[in-house]
């Protein structure tokens, strides 16, 4: 397992290091679906023998149907892992904080390119993720639906001819679909349009989060927009109601920039610059800082002001910042004093023009 | 225990009511809620059971009992066990997929507040083969609560597709026998 922690460090993070439509401003795109087997107990209630048993069931269907990959796919059962490789799931968006706490009979399958991954026993028996580089919400759906297929043809699921899919929490039910595309909106921040925008978003429920979780959380201008209701509207039709609300962001953030440019140039391209001089000549930097620096260095890069940095550079530098991704790639526990030293070397290197 | 009303299916709701020092239990089954609840009988017992347990789901705020209350209401899950009370604790999780067929007076109003309908209209395991008549059925009957709160919000544009789409569906259904397999 820890070999495979390994592999997956080397890997790049292909929802970021590749190319996808609208990438200036859309980073991701993400699917979940969360399903759960007929005739069980959900994880919540489950006890110990039933979770084993039911993580041994999703486990064989996908390496007999060959789902992810399997056999060849990475393999993590959290309840055997140390913490620092536990966050490294974390930060890469393979798994998330509840599946981490879970005690028993979790894992994770991988795809070896990480694009697809299954929690077993998280909230659901199965919490199915497809991740894309950019705004294709299509293509992620066409992705997991054929994987949700693969393991269908192994696994009985619970569902109900009125209700659909049923999930453990009901806010999940039907579809039990979660869409989230992740946004880079300094645009609307910086003129101050952001939070009438998410208000107006909510209002069309569909939810805006920050990365950390929070709608008020503007650590590098980075949101996450995703749809809150799951029944009552096919999957096809929640993904339109996205994108169309995402196509709107993306042309509102462009106006936004625009906006900038012609305003008030100046501030925006030292904005730009001090975020640039920053990450290349800082010995120390924190994680905030570091994120709201790399914010500024992708507009640079979006406005062409840096021909030779590639935005992809940029953006794994938004998980390769990390405190996990920095103690694995330096062997050892730090500090954080030696963190933000460390993360400010690697900044200082990626970002050499 | 059988339910008290229709005396055939397993009684998985109970509930106690105080007057005047004398208790009263009421003993039903799911569908005897649902249809007690639909005639707001249960409503009338003190508090709206269906929108305390739509505030746990939508994280965990629990609506205490609007006045003081004699009434209790507990519903068990007979598959798993879990119990109204454990939804509470867990922040509207339930316990089983059987759950939703005990809780179900319960969730029948918290899953349309909650959610832009109450009918599933997305894709189903292959190995579930549709049933037509049903899927229109109830694809009909969430398209009239639609109309109803679209012409509340004054949104006459979506009220006319709405509408058109209730027409087409009643259409369809006219053309399908009972039981005959269609698709929506």
């Amino acid at each position: 397992m820890s070999n495979d922690i390994n592999r997956l460090l080397a890997n790049p993070v292909s929802f970021l290091a590749d190319a996808g439509p609208n990438e200036d401003i859309a980073i991701s795109s993400r699917i979940r679906l969360a399903r759960n087997l007929a005739g069980h107990r959900f994880p919540v209630s489950a006890d110990s023998d039933e979770l084993h048993g039911i993580c041994e069931e999703v486990a064989h269907a996908a390496i007999t149907s060959g789902a992810l990959g399997c056999p060849e796919c990475f393999s993590f059962d959290p309840e055997n892992m140390d913490e620092l490789d536990r966050e490294l799931l974390l930060e890469r968006r393979l798994a998330s904080r509840d599946f981490l706490n879970r005690s028993a009979g979790t894992r994770l399958l991988v795809r070896s390119d990480e694009s697809s991954s299954v929690m077993i026993n998280e909230e659901d028996h199965l919490r199915i993720q497809t991740m894309v580089p950019g705004l294709q919400l299509e293509s992620a759906w066409r992705v997991i639906d054929d994987l949700d297929n693969q393991l269908a043809t192994r696994l009985s699921y619970a569902f109900d001819d009125r209700l659909g899919y049923l999930t453990c929490c009901p806010t999940n039910v039907g579809t039990g679909m979660r869409a989230s595309v992740m946004l880079h909106l300094p645009g609307l921040v910086l003129t101050g349009q952001i939070a009438p925008t998410i208000q107006g978003i909510n209002k069309l429920n569909l939810a805006v989060r920050g990365i950390g979780g929070e709608g008020t959380d503007n650590r590098g201008n980075l949101f996450q927009v995703s749809n809150q209701s799951t029944l009552g509207e096919s999957e096809a039709q929640i993904l339109e109601r996205l994108n169309t609300v995402i196509g709107q962001l993306v042309a509102h953030e462009k106006s936004a920039r625009q906006l900038l440019l012609q305003r008030d140039q100046f501030s925006l391209l030292d904005h730009v610059g001090r975020s640039y001089g920053t990450l290349r000549h800082s010995y120390k930097l924190s994680s905030e800082e570091a994120i709201n620096c790399l914010s500024g260095v992708r507009v640079g890069v979006d406005l062409g002001m840096f021909s030779a940095l590639d935005i992809h550079t940029v953006n794994e530098l938004f998980i390769g910042t990390g405190a996990a991704h920095l103690q694995k790639s330096a062997g050892r526990i730090l500090n954080a004093v030696e963190r933000d030293v460390s993360r400010a070397a690697l900044c200082r290197e990626k970002l050499k023009l | 225990m059988l339910c008290d009303v229709c005396k055939k299916n397993e009684a998985t709701i109970h509930i106690k009511e105080m007057h005047g020092g004398e208790t009263h239990t009421s003993n039903l089954c799911a569908g005897c809620a649902a249809e007690k609840e639909k005639n707001g009988e249960l409503s009338a017992l003190g508090f709206n059971l269906a929108e305390m347990l739509c505030n746990l789901g939508k994280i965990s705020s629990v609506a205490k009992p609007t006045r003081e209350s004699s009434t209790e209401f507990t519903a068990v899950c007979p598959k798993c066990g879990w119990t109204l009370q454990k939804v509470r604790a867990f922040g509207g999780r339930l316990g089983c997929p059987d759950c939703y067929a005990a809780f179900a007076p319960l969730l029948s109003e918290a899953i349309r507040n909650v959610h832009r309908g109450s009918v599933h209209l997305g894709k189903r395991p292959q190995s579930m083969p549709q049933d037509g008549r049903t899927a229109l059925e109830a694809e009909l009957e969430n398209r009239r609560h639609e109309l109803d709160a679209l012409v509340k919000r004054e949104e006459y544009e979506d009220a006319a597709i709405c509408r058109d789409r209730i027409n087409q569906l009643k259409a369809q259904l006219g053309k399908c026998s009972p039981g005959e397999a269609g698709n929506e």
